[in-house]
């Protein structure tokens, strides 16, 4: 914690500011990726968003009161950047957010970023038919393999209605994949 | 069927790959982006300020200029008695009869009591007068 707190002071001093940063972007550079490719999908729609997250961060750095991790605070402007996103994507579109993501996964057969069988992409299916924030503990979870913990302060979450937030996730990827 | 169950089956990924180098150009393309004029935050700032402080200037000669004005005036619009008299006395068409139609009966009660001058003066004061006996023949 004392590691991160001089590591804070350096990302704010100007003379430090850019290779504190550069250290910032190659340690959370992957792990947010995968986090907003999970949830928009498609890997263009992640690279924008990934840089309007780094870009944000860099701005709001000033704003960072270390009352939670750099860690957490950085996904949480990851999944709230992602999700604002896939909405605006869907009020262009004239379609629903759920209509979007059921297209995206049917046309993900054919994305050259996407290297996945017929149970990766039920998967998938089963997982968009999740309200909003299953969708978001089962990835981070499942996936991301993120502890409870972790997810717990990304989120504002108790862990204990996360467990039981995984749990429901789980039975109705289960039972989605069963019947289809 | 067979029932699925997740932790039956082997860990499934989520397939999803990124293009090669895909992270190695990333941090670059990240700190091109980055806003880096800061200095010219400050001198909109002060640009800003600058503005705020005209305005101000500006309200407060707005607000000055009639107290100025009014006092001028109000001291100069009123006449001395002195001026006002002679004003009269030398103006060669204000006559008495002007004058007189002036007058209202409160004013013609104040000079009652201003002549109010006993008898015996009137007396002393006629007979030293030499064209008496003039006036009372004619």
């Amino acid at each position: 914690m004392q590691e991160e707190k001089e590591f804070i002071q350096e990302l704010l001093n100007p003379k430090t500011q850019n290779q504190a940063f550069q250290k910032l972007l190659k340690e959370y550079q992957k792990p947010l990726y995968n986090h907003i490719r999970n949830i928009v999908l498609i890997h263009d729609d992640a690279d924008d968003v990934l840089q309007n997250t780094f870009v944000k961060v860099f701005q709001n750095l000033n704003k960072f009161k270390g009352e939670s991790k750099l860690f957490s605070w950085m996904y949480r402007i990851a999944t709230n950047e992602s999700l604002t996103f896939l909405n605006n994507k869907a009020k262009i579109g004239g379609v629903s957010s759920e209509t979007l993501q059921n297209k995206t996964i049917d046309n993900l057969k054919a994305d050259i970023y996407f290297d996945g069988n017929e149970i990766q992409i039920k998967l998938q299916k089963a997982i968009i038919q999740l309200p909003e924030k299953q969708q978001l503990v089962f990835k981070m979870k499942y996936f991301e393999e993120l502890k409870y913990e972790e997810i717990s302060e990304i989120l504002g979450t108790s862990v204990g209605a996360l467990k039981a937030s995984y749990h429901h996730a789980v039975k109705k990827i289960e039972a989605f994949v069963t019947a289809n | 069927m067979k029932t699925f169950k997740l932790d039956n089956e082997p860990k499934i990924e989520s397939g999803f790959k990124t293009p090669e180098n895909y992270f190695d150009n990333f941090s670059a393309r990240v700190m091109e982006q980055l806003p880096k004029e800061e200095p010219k935050t400050i001198s909109l700032f002060s640009k800003r300020k600058t503005w705020i402080y005209a305005a101000a200037a500006i309200l407060v000669l707005a607000l000055t200029i009639p107290v100025v004005y009014t006092n001028f005036y109000s001291s100069s619009s009123e006449i001395d008695e002195a001026t006002l008299e002679n004003y009269i006395s030398y103006h060669s068409t204000v006559s008495d009869a002007d004058l007189v139609n002036l007058l209202d009966e409160k004013d013609i009660q104040k000079i009652n009591v201003d002549l109010n001058i006993d008898d015996k003066l009137i007396e002393n004061e006629l007979s030293q007068d030499s064209n008496l006996e003039h006036y009372i023949l004619n």
